[in-house]
């Protein structure tokens, strides 16, 4: 029995920590993601996104669809653009890390 | 999810390839019964769409996104005329808004590759020459949805397309008054006035070339089904390129010149290539000419045994469409179906019924359309962005009748 709250309680503190490390993550992936969106890959010049202050009105409103908050699919535009839309992972705009933050952020953001 | 065959038909690689003569086409009669909505309205269910299409249907419409919306596959209505509340929507660049338009009449067109280059006025085209026809309105990834390989870009099934009455004046006529063609033209090449100046021209600027002989049928047009063109879908002038794909009917259209090379744009150097799976690149076949397509349009998921009328639409691309066969137990077997309504010309595309009785089951209900000689194959072309989709399978609809 106490073999087992012990297991417990290393459990409910790993729970803790993870939650608390992904908690830190995530609002690095937030903040890094914005500005990325709004500076370095400039998304903000062609697309709305409320939570970003974007008011762009080139490719589509990330705001009105429901693909974007879809990570793989938001992920998918960026690292290979589609139409007038850089190809900002292929053509080495962004680095491999900065696509899967900025998809993130905007897949977690979008609509809301 | 709808579940999707992966039916592959490798060897369809030159389908687009060719093309007949292109005669004349008939003048859209004033005298056939056509339902014209008007466009400068605000429709009584526009709720939830973007601002520059309010006066849009919204319940005919599928949304992809603010910018891409398909025709619901029943609401291209039964009269061959699609209602202009209707059409679908797909823009490359943002629509330009009255303020960046100004004064229509005053609208300019320049002109080049000719012996005299001139710019005319809208007003000035309007009495320079006239035509009225019909055509087929049709996205290049029209049918893209039915691609097993999900190729990126809208999901389009049936409803990028549409079949629409224009007025506008003949490119032939504009040659004409500009003293003929210069030496070593080859194509027509047509650029929209709708790049917002932040962009660079080579990855944004939407200019086609199409092969000169398309200048014979094209005409740059400021009127759509009765109304003047609304902003949304290229006004105040848009080239129309009777037969060849929605992207060479290009919006808001500044400029034409008579070149001897294809434009180097984006847009037509690499976009709207037609390449195998996996690869890409301007030696594969533009979107040009559109091949001959049908599909169903009614019953599309039930009906009521005993009689039932089965009814689609039917195009030739840049040929006359003259036949159409439907199948109901998903093409063992065939039947000649019979075209209804007016015919407008070898541009627009036909309705047909076919009539017939079922009894309870499930059925599979598709149609096979011919021009020129050709049908319609039974399998997709596959390729990369999933363009020119023909195939008559994926095109069928499965029938619970009970």
């Amino acid at each position: 029995m106490a073999l087992i709250l012990k297991f417990r309680n290393i459990s409910i503190i790993t729970l803790f920590i993870v939650s608390i490390t992904s908690s830190q993550s995530w609002g690095d992936v937030m903040k890094q993601g914005m500005e990325i969106f709004n500076e370095k890959a400039g998304c903000a010049a062609c697309h709305v996104l409320k939570h970003a202050g974007s008011k762009g009105n080139i490719g589509p409103n990330l705001d009105y669809s429901k693909d974007s908050q879809n990570v793989a699919y938001v992920k998918d535009m960026v690292q290979n653009g589609l139409g007038v839309m850089p190809a900002f992972g292929n053509d080495g705009i962004l680095t491999p890390e900065e696509v899967d933050i900025v998809s993130k952020y905007v897949a977690k953001v979008a609509g809301k | 999810m709808k579940k999707r065959k992966n039916n592959i038909n490798p060897s369809r690689r030159k389908f687009l390839t060719g093309s007949a003569t292109v005669a004349g086409v008939a003048a859209a009669s004033a005298l056939v019964p056509i339902k014209v909505s008007y466009a400068n309205h605000t429709a009584s269910d526009a709720k939830g769409l973007p601002g520059f299409i309010k006066w849009k249907k919204r319940s005919s419409l599928i949304i992809h996104s603010d910018k891409t919306m398909e025709t619901h596959r029943e609401a291209i209505g039964s009269s061959v005329i699609t209602p202009i509340r209707h059409i679908y929507i797909r823009n490359n660049m943002p629509t330009m808004t009255d303020a960046q338009i100004g004064k229509k009449s005053q609208w300019k067109l320049k002109v080049e590759g000719v012996k005299n280059p001139k710019t005319f006025t809208l007003s000035q085209l309007q009495n320079l020459g006239r035509t009225t026809m019909a055509t087929v309105l049709q996205c290049s990834g029209n049918g893209r949805g039915f691609f097993p390989h999900k190729p990126r870009g809208s999901q389009w099934e049936t409803g990028a397309a549409a079949c629409l009455i224009w007025t506008g004046c003949p490119v032939s006529a504009i040659i004409k008054d500009c003293g003929g063609l210069a030496s070593g033209a080859k194509f027509l090449t047509a650029t929209g006035a709708d790049m917002p100046k932040q962009l660079n021209p080579k990855k944004a600027l939407v200019e086609r070339s199409i092969p000169i002989k398309a200048q014979k049928d094209a005409f740059v047009a400021w009127e759509v089904n009765g109304v003047n063109i609304p902003n949304s879908h290229g006004g105040p002038l848009r080239m129309v390129t009777p037969g060849y794909f929605g992207i060479n009917n290009v919006k808001h259209v500044g400029k034409l010149a008579f070149t001897g090379k294809e434009s180097s744009v984006k847009y037509m150097k690499s976009s709207y290539r037609i390449s195998p799976i996996g690869k890409k690149g301007s030696q594969y076949p533009s979107c040009w000419e559109m091949p001959v397509k049908s599909w169903i349009v009614s019953p599309l998921k039930s009906a009521k045994s005993g009689n039932l009328v089965v009814s689609g639409v039917a195009m030739g691309g840049t040929k006359k469409v003259s036949n159409i066969k439907v199948s109901v137990d998903g093409g063992k077997s065939w039947k000649k179906a019979k075209f209804t309504g007016p015919d407008m010309g070898k541009f627009a595309w036909r309705r047909f019924v076919f009539e017939t009785k079922l009894k309870p089951g499930s059925y599979k209900i598709v149609s096979k359309a011919s021009a020129g000689g050709k049908s319609q194959p039974k399998l997709r072309m596959e390729n990369r962005r999933g363009y020119a989709h023909n195939g008559w399978l994926d095109h069928g609809v499965n029938i619970k009748v009970s």
